[in-house]
């Protein structure tokens, strides 16, 4: 026992100590010890003070001590919970997608009966069609196991609040605003506080009751609260239920998302089930818990979003396609500029329209809220594929002026764009350059072709990868070998990456398409010409179609699920399918203009559906239509943007269809019932334009947008 | 091409656009200018209005923020010499330029790679341009394009000159293309003004005779 050692060292603990007991007079009681201590370093010397000294001193670390083990058991603690709940969480979201591949799985079945039926005229034997019964699995056992998280969230919940409050302050988001918003809200969605009160007592006396018929009656009333203005919701919801599981289950993951701004939660958990004895409540709660935790993380946007997304979803269902698209684009994206709102797919599961037209609004509204929680909380945000929210992941800037076309390779997470820098660049997604922000990762080029001396405002990848080629204001369409994804950006020039070029267009290349089995190459340009090539051979141009009385080829397409047959598309609006062979135009795709053809809604891109008989156009009078390719009737119109549509993408299963615009937004939509499902505000107006080109990933899940403000970005 | 209804004008190029057409609508005052990239339209539309004219297009509107107005420049600039690495790619191979060098004094190393590297002339201006390309657009130094901040302005005095020697070279060596590519553009003329106006270089390496040339033909003129 070394008591010299202490006198010095913790000098002032010794008097804090001293100050808590108040035994001696503190600095009467150092000076002693201390000159004890010079006196006799080397001999221990015992002496009261000395004694009381340390073993006040001693206490004192003790009880340092232990008030540190306190925090770190409960730090501890806390992260034992936390981990726990996100282990909750995690189950919960693999149950659900196991219940959904049955759904799907079921959905299938019936689609294809419904496929034979027609084709065949006979029903389809296929077994057992029942609707996919699911057990519950989680039964009372977990009951009480989850019990007690449940009086947890309800103060967690309001720390968590309170706690972003305050971040939200410090970033500028006074109080003010948040009350405004939340009362909109609350006035918009949750009227009925008195409706729920009822609910809550039917509800508390029959807490875990996973029957259809209860659960039947708190799906409807719970969905006639969300939906005031709906009032047949309830009867429809009903028979619904009992019929169509897909169906349910989608009103059931609506559920999920609690009403933002209210404040019971106790009772909102026992509102929350499902139709079809999927889980229990608890269970249900638990997850809930996670969710509006992380849900309130995009409270002010959310909720200013979701406001906008019911006014804009009550046009949506009830009107016709182009009032409410006028609406929801005077609506405008979010003025926060986030990621944007949210659209489920309705019926991404190919169900009654009508159904769902119903569930519309209340599961799009609540749906909203909890897509943008899940892509706050980024573990679920990519897990299922139809609820899949893009966020921007890669910002690819190294052209110097406006990109004006971009193609992925058709396997690997490469893709080239095409500037009005005279380059194309060629990128690889795996190459990222360590940024100091996280949002989105910047990509650096790995090779830059140069060889155009003029802007380059087309490209085509090759099916193989190996090859792409590019269409210039200098007339040229260039053909490319794609060097490796993996080579050194700065390596030695290699004069056989340019292949070769194609000449044959007197003026601008705007357009190219590329078939891919066949090898052969489209183009059209300024001056008139829709080419046909294949760049293989000695003689590369095989054929050419004008149509003077058209005017200038915009854009032109292989017709995918014909062989034999283009679509070419132009300034004058018309948009005429001719065969390839004989060259004579096959079908002329009605584009109803009674008066003067002004370029006002000159055709921008034309694409063809990869399965379906069916092209879509997209027009500088901000519209998107869709044309029957064997009538050559319009099957449908729809104002699309706020400003021009420039570009069209559809997705290689033929789902969902991409466009970009002028106004800087992406819309995805869905190709079944044509509505959107997702915007995103990407890319800064230069002159006026701004976004020029999108597209898909054939093979991984990417999406990109190449703008007028020199960069290409890449969604995931 | 372009939509004038007398309200507004849409400064658009549209698909099916001539070649000739390209960007040929009226110029806008950069009062009226409202976009982010506003400086870079500003200077696209001076130079196509009067590509001569390096003194207009090199003076900056009121007010206008000086780094801005320097890096835009230099963003241009590196846009417009992928025009001559275009033509030198087809005449400037490993083989008869082994070296990237002007005159006999200097040869200069690629700064492109982990450690300065004797590169061909093709590969020094390909891989100058690029890392030009990737410097200016990297979120590091340059991560706003409406303020730049100070610490990255030195930046642009080193790209000018690495830039400036893809210039020299051509002129020492590839003479016709240099020529024919200067005719056209006005390029090493008003790269030349710029660093002198905006001291970006020392004037020792300006080593191009491009000023007295210039001066020359104006004196001649006089007499």
């Amino acid at each position: 026992m070394k008591v010299p050692d202490y006198y010095y060292l913790p000098g002032m603990e010794d008097n804090s100590s001293q100050n808590h007991n108040g035994q001696l007079d503190p600095s009467g009681g150092g000076n002693v010890s201390n000159k004890q201590n010079d006196d006799g370093n080397q001999r221990t010397q015992y002496s009261i003070p000395g004694i009381l000294h340390f073993i006040q001193h001693e206490w004192a670390k003790f009880e340092l001590e232990r008030s540190q083990w306190e925090v770190e058991r409960a730090e501890l603690q806390a992260r034992i919970a936390f981990l726990q709940g996100e282990r909750k969480g995690q189950e919960n979201v693999k149950s659900d997608l196991v219940r959904r591949i049955k759904m799907l799985e079921y959905a299938l079945k019936q689609e294809r009966a419904k496929f034979h039926k027609l084709k065949y005229g006979t029903e389809l034997q296929q077994g057992d069609m029942k609707p996919p019964v699911f057990d519950d699995v989680v039964s009372d056992a977990k009951l009480e196991a989850d019990a007690p998280f449940t009086s947890v969230s309800n103060i967690s919940w309001r720390q968590g609040r309170q706690l972003l409050r305050q971040y939200l302050q410090e970033i500028g988001y006074a109080d003010t605003i948040l009350d405004v918003r939340s009362n909109r809200v609350r006035s918009l969605l949750g009227l009925n506080n008195n409706a729920e009160g009822e609910e809550n007592l039917n509800n508390s006396s029959s807490p875990a009751v996973n029957g259809n018929e209860s659960s039947n009656k708190r799906a409807s009333e719970t969905q006639g609260r969300r939906t005031p203005a709906k009032k047949t919701q309830p009867s429809s919801l009903t028979e619904a239920m009992i019929l169509d599981t897909e169906a349910a289950v989608m009103a059931n993951f609506e559920f999920l998302s609690p009403d933002v701004d209210m404040d019971d939660d106790d009772d909102m958990s026992d509102d929350l089930d499902d139709q079809q004895d999927d889980e229990t409540d608890d269970v249900k709660t638990a997850k809930r818990k996670n969710k509006s935790l992380l849900m309130n993380e995009g409270l002010a946007d959310d909720v200013d979003a979701e406001a906008e997304e019911v006014l804009n979803e009550l046009n949506l269902l009830t009107e016709s396609e182009d009032a409410q698209n006028e609406l929801r684009a005077s609506g405008g994206p979010p003025a926060l500029g986030f990621a944007g709102s949210s659209r489920r797919p309705m019926g991404a599961l190919g169900d009654d329209e009508g159904l769902d037209s119903s569930l519309g609004l209340g599961e799009l509204a609540q749906l909203t809220v909890n897509n943008e929680a899940e892509a706050a909380y980024d573990i679920s945000s990519s897990k299922e594929a139809y609820r899949k929210m893009w966020n921007a992941k890669y910002t690819l800037r190294s052209h110097f002026d406006g990109v004006r076309a971009l193609a992925f390779h058709p396997t690997e997470p490469v893709l080239i764009t095409a500037s009005e820098d005279h380059t194309l660049k060629l990128w690889n997604l795996q190459k990222t350059v360590p940024a100091k922000k996280s949002a989105s990762l910047d990509v650096e080029p790995l090779y830059t072709f140069r060889s155009h001396t003029g802007p380059v405002l087309c490209l085509a990848m090759s099916g193989t990868g190996e090859n792409c080629y590019s269409g210039g204001l200098d007339g040229l369409i260039q053909c490319w070998s794609l060097p490796s994804p993996n080579i050194d950006p700065y390596d030695s020039f290699d004069p056989s990456v340019l292949t070769g070029s194609l000449v044959g267009h007197t003026d601008a290349v705007w357009g190219l398409s590329i078939h891919n089995q066949r090898m052969q190459l489209l183009s059209c340009g300024a001056d008139g010409l829709v080419c046909l090539w294949s760049p293989q051979n000695k003689a590369p141009l095989l054929s050419t179609f004008t149509s003077p009385e058209d005017g200038q080829p915009t854009s032109v397409d292989f017709v995918h699920n014909e062989t034999n047959q283009m679509v070419a598309a132009y300034n004058s609006s018309h948009c005429v399918i001719y065969d390839l062979e004989t060259g004579k135009p096959v079908t002329r795709l009605e584009t109803n203009q009674a008066e003067n053809v002004t370029q006002d809604k000159q055709i921008n891109r034309v694409v063809t559906h990869p399965t379906l008989p069916l092209t879509v156009t997209a027009h500088e009078d901000r519209h998107i239509r869709f044309f029957d390719n064997v009538s050559g009737k319009m099957v449908h119109s729809m104002v699309a943007h706020l400003d021009a549509v420039t570009s069209l993408a559809i997705d290689p299963n033929g789902l969902y269809l991409l466009s970009g615009s002028h106004d800087c937004s992406i819309r995805l939509w869905n190709l079944d019932n044509k509505t959107c499902v997702q915007e995103i505000t990407a890319h800064r107006k230069k002159f006026d334009e701004s976004i020029y080109d999108v597209a898909f990933h054939p093979s991984k899940p990417y999406i990109a947008s190449a703008g007028a403000d020199a960069l290409a970005k890449v969604f995931v | 091409m372009k939509m004038a209804d007398g309200v507004t004008m849409l400064r658009r190029n549209r698909p099916g656009t001539k070649a000739k057409d390209f960007c040929r609508w009226p110029d806008e005052p950069f009062e009226e200018m409202d976009s982010t990239l506003v400086v870079q339209q500003f200077i696209q539309q001076q130079i196509c209005h009067d590509p001569m004219n390096v003194a207009q297009i090199l003076t900056p509107p009121e007010g206008q923020d000086e780094g801005v107005w320097k890096y835009e420049h230099l963003r241009q600039f590196c846009l417009e010499l992928n025009g001559l690495a275009v033509r030198l790619q087809a005449e400037c191979h490993p083989e008869t330029c082994t070296q990237m060098t002007a005159t006999e004094q200097w040869i200069f190393l690629c700064a492109a790679h982990k450690t300065p590297k004797e590169c061909p002339a093709i590969d020094y201006t390909r891989h100058t341009l690029d890392g030009a390309a990737c410097l200016l657009n990297s979120n590091k130094y340059f991560p706003s394009r409406v303020s730049i901040k100070d610490s990255s302005v030195a930046k642009l005095g080193s790209v000018c000159r690495r830039v400036y020697r893809i210039f020299s070279h051509a002129y020492f060596h590839h003479r016709a293309i240099f020529d024919e590519f200067e005719n056209t553009t006005y390029l090493c003329r008003r790269f030349t003004s710029f660093v002198i106006k905006y001291n970006l270089m020392s004037r020792d390496n300006l080593i191009v005779p491009i000023l007295e040339d210039e001066a020359a033909l104006q004196t001649e003129s006089e007499a």
